[in-house]
């Protein structure tokens, strides 16, 4: 036959079986799908006064995309094989295609999840962007009392510090301060007990550290300038009139937090906890629509996967009844490849300027 | 059984995916070389155009197949241009100055903070920063 078969006048209808017409009917409601994220990030990307494109803002890797891109249109090459292998009934041939797939689309999940650990490690996380020095700042600030008010928890879950206000970080560190002084509490074990008494000294200058940034940032004022209130009255004494205090500077906390980092006895916690300073304007829509996209096509690649999955654990069983269910995941794994070869030069090359 | 009529349409499936990797490269390419954004833009896009209809002919054998096709991708079709055409006015032009913070209650302390720390894109050393 050299035509192509028109449907006799008793069956209605187009010449392709009933479940490719439907994956090509899904295939169209996830275009939609994907045009909505897209169209939404380049609307928004035009519109937006400003976006990050530095590498040291965003962390994006044309190489890696670039990767991926070869990544993905191998594997689309290799199920277009392995279904003319199967149309062909060469179900060895097809096996070892779908294999090929299959190992490619682990290694694009590879080489993705290695972006976004890049970007978890910075931070890089929708919401959670400081997008000004101030921003910047006090949100080190917060991260640091997370690891003062983690510390303290020790104190308090393990019954060596006892308080009806467990949340009140002033109440629990006059408690620890008085830990070398006093007696283990009932039902505490003396070694524990004095084993806390050594940790103490070290946690209350954390939290001393701590809350001496914390009201510099409250007044905004130089860490030059002592925070102890007698001191920092005196300072002022030197003032003329209408002169201020120098305002708290953004090089001088990322200074103090890398202090705190190299210190021996909480420095790592502090380095697991406080994030990098660095204010990223616009960040925060960046984030949104780069893991919005990403994200979105990541799942479509598992379900692809799994779709492969349910036709290799055939193995040697894969016979013509499956010929249909290898092109429509082809024709699905084809639609993830579009998708991709629109998203990259979309979010890694190209600048809306 | 299904109709495979297109089987008699015989595709090279080698060559297509060498001009997709040619394709990849080329779109890598002009990233890396120098060229002003609008032009980098049109290039890039025409490229992805190129690439998606290689897969969408011939790796999705949409060449082959009936005028069903047009049926189907109409809509889909409609609504990918359709969605970015409607939003564009509201979100994607600029009548009017913006009020978001970004561009008025930071704006002074950003282009502060810009100005002394630039990074080294222009070839110029950052300034020393402390480390962390």
């Amino acid at each position: 036959m050299s035509h192509t078969p028109q449907p006799s006048a008793l069956k209605m209808g187009i010449p392709i079986p009933n479940s490719k017409l439907g994956l090509w009917l899904f295939l169209g409601t996830e275009i939609m799908f994907f045009t909505a994220f897209i169209g939404s990030y380049i609307v928004l990307r035009m519109g937006s006064p400003g976006w990050p494109t530095d590498y040291d803002d965003t962390h994006i890797s044309v190489g890696a995309g670039f990767i991926n891109t070869c990544v993905l249109i191998l594997s689309s090459y290799f199920v277009v094989v392995a279904h003319e292998a199967m149309a062909q009934k060469n179900f060895k041939k097809a096996n070892m295609y779908l294999w090929g797939t299959m190992i490619l689309a682990f290694v694009f999940l590879g080489i993705k999840g290695y972006e976004y650990r890049g970007k978890i490690v910075h931070d890089i996380l929708p919401g959670r962007i400081a997008e000004t020095p101030t921003a910047a700042i006090k949100k080190a600030s917060r991260e640091l009392e997370k690891v003062v008010r983690k510390r303290f928890e020790q104190y308090t879950d393990r019954g060596v510090v006892v308080t009806t206000q467990p949340t009140n970080i002033v109440e629990i560190v006059n408690l620890i301060q008085a830990l070398p002084d006093s007696k283990p509490p009932e039902g505490i074990d003396a070694e524990l007990f004095s084993d806390f008494q050594k940790t103490a000294p070290i946690d209350v200058d954390l939290y001393k550290k701590w809350m001496d940034l914390h009201q510099h940032i409250v007044a905004n004022v130089s860490l030059k300038l002592p925070a102890d209130t007698a001191a920092y009255l005196a300072s002022r004494e030197s003032l003329k009139e209408g002169e201020k205090p120098p305002v708290l500077e953004f090089d001088e906390v990322k200074a103090y937090i890398a202090e705190l980092k190299k210190n021996p006895d909480y420095g790592a916690d502090v380095t697991k906890a406080v994030n990098e300073l660095h204010p990223m304007v616009y960040g925060n829509i960046f984030a949104s629509c780069y893991f919005l996209m990403t994200g979105f096509h990541a799942i479509h690649v598992i379900v692809g996967m799994i779709l492969f999955g349910v036709v290799l654990k055939q193995g040697s069983g894969l016979n013509e009844k499956w010929t249909d269910f290898v092109e429509n995941s082809g024709l699905y794994w084809h639609f993830v490849d579009l998708v991709w070869i629109f998203l990259f030069p979309l979010l890694y090359i190209i600048d809306f300027t | 059984m299904s109709d495979h009529s297109h089987d008699n349409h015989h595709v090279n499936y080698r060559l297509i995916f060498i001009v997709l990797v040619v394709c990849s490269i080329l779109s890598f390419v002009f990233d890396k070389i120098s060229l002003t954004p609008k032009v980098t833009l049109v290039l890039v896009l025409a490229v992805a155009c190129t690439k998606a209809m290689c897969v969408m002919m011939y790796f999705m054998h949409l060449k082959f197949e009936g005028n069903w096709k047009y049926v189907l991708l109409a809509p889909t079709t409609i609504l990918a241009i359709g969605l970015p055409v409607a939003l564009f006015p509201d979100i994607g032009a600029s009548y009017y100055t913006s009020i978001a913070p970004q561009t008025t209650t930071w704006k002074s302390e950003n282009d502060e903070f810009k100005a002394h720390h630039t990074t080294s894109m222009e070839g110029e050393p950052a300034p020393a920063e402390p480390q962390g």
